[in-house]
């Protein structure tokens, strides 16, 4: 793989730009079908459709939070950590018309709101675990009272619902059209370089060439 | 409407929550199904007022 600068003035424009490594790919789509696995097991159930959906939930919600903590730990060791946060810059830009770096302020936000939802879930479903026999432990429910169970599974019923809600928003934009590269990305890895000159600026994002 | 789920307590009667209200999930789903249909509503104009200046 070529890491040529694609910003230098004597980079050709044609190439392709490395957007998601594969194991930010592999991160991406393991956490999609868990919290498909979860939502499924979740609601079907209350909609009417009765199966055994215990023990793949609460399986699933280890395997999610791993891939959570996973991903946590490669954003601060391995990427750029600050590239995904909000700052006063982008506040700027939603107002502007400049282009943005990797990630638009409308996506930094919506990772925000993501990521809050899924760790409260997360925290709320760890604690839940208590309740149940695993192979590692005897449930134990006795560690809270009934007010602070109800509040615990008030918190990951509402977090749950509100992911319905981003992930259908999240599906609608991986299928605008005007969004393609960059559902494209998330399969292949990469955009174009004319994708990426038109739609970033190369100073806030200074992406490799992708051979 | 209901935002919990309730249950008297087993140790004397009390009405405690035990969780969101499963009732609302419908709320949660209409607000993705109205961001979504707002926002192609908005690119579609916003689109046609483009070409319509050009």
């Amino acid at each position: 793989m070529s890491t040529s600068d694609i910003t230098r003035p004597d980079s050709a424009p044609t190439g392709r730009v490395l957007r998601h490594k594969l194991i930010d790919r592999i991160y991406h789509w393991l956490m999609a079908i868990s919290v498909v696995i979860l939502m499924v097991t979740a609601f079907l159930p209350i909609l009417g459709w009765k199966f055994e959906w215990l023990d793949l939930h609460w399986i699933t919600g280890v395997v999610l939070t791993l891939a959570v903590l996973f991903h946590i730990i490669r954003a601060i060791g391995w990427q750029d950590f600050w590239a995904m946060f909000l700052s006063g810059r982008d506040l700027r830009d939603i107002m502007g018309s400049s282009k943005p770096g990797k990630y638009t302020p409308a996506q930094k936000l919506y990772h925000l709101g993501v990521s809050l939802l899924i760790l409260a879930a997360i925290a709320t479903g760890l604690l839940m675990l208590l309740k149940i026999d695993t192979p590692w432990w005897r449930r134990d429910p006795y560690w809270f009272s009934d007010t602070q169970w109800g509040v615990i599974y008030a918190i990951h019923g509402f977090a749950a619902m509100a992911l319905v809600t981003m992930v259908m928003i999240h599906i609608y934009f991986a299928l605008r059209p005007d969004e393609w590269r960059l559902t494209r990305s998330m399969f292949r890895g990469w955009i174009t370089s004319k994708e990426y000159l038109d739609h970033h600026d190369s100073k806030r994002w200074k992406a490799k060439e992708d051979a | 409407m209901q935002f919990f789920r309730h249950a008297n307590s087993i140790y004397g009667g009390s009405d405690v929550i035990i969780g969101a209200s499963y009732d609302l999930l419908v709320w949660f789903v209409a607000a993705g199904a109205a961001f979504i249909l707002m926002h192609a509503v908005f690119m579609a104009v916003t689109k046609t007022g483009e070409r319509a200046s050009h």
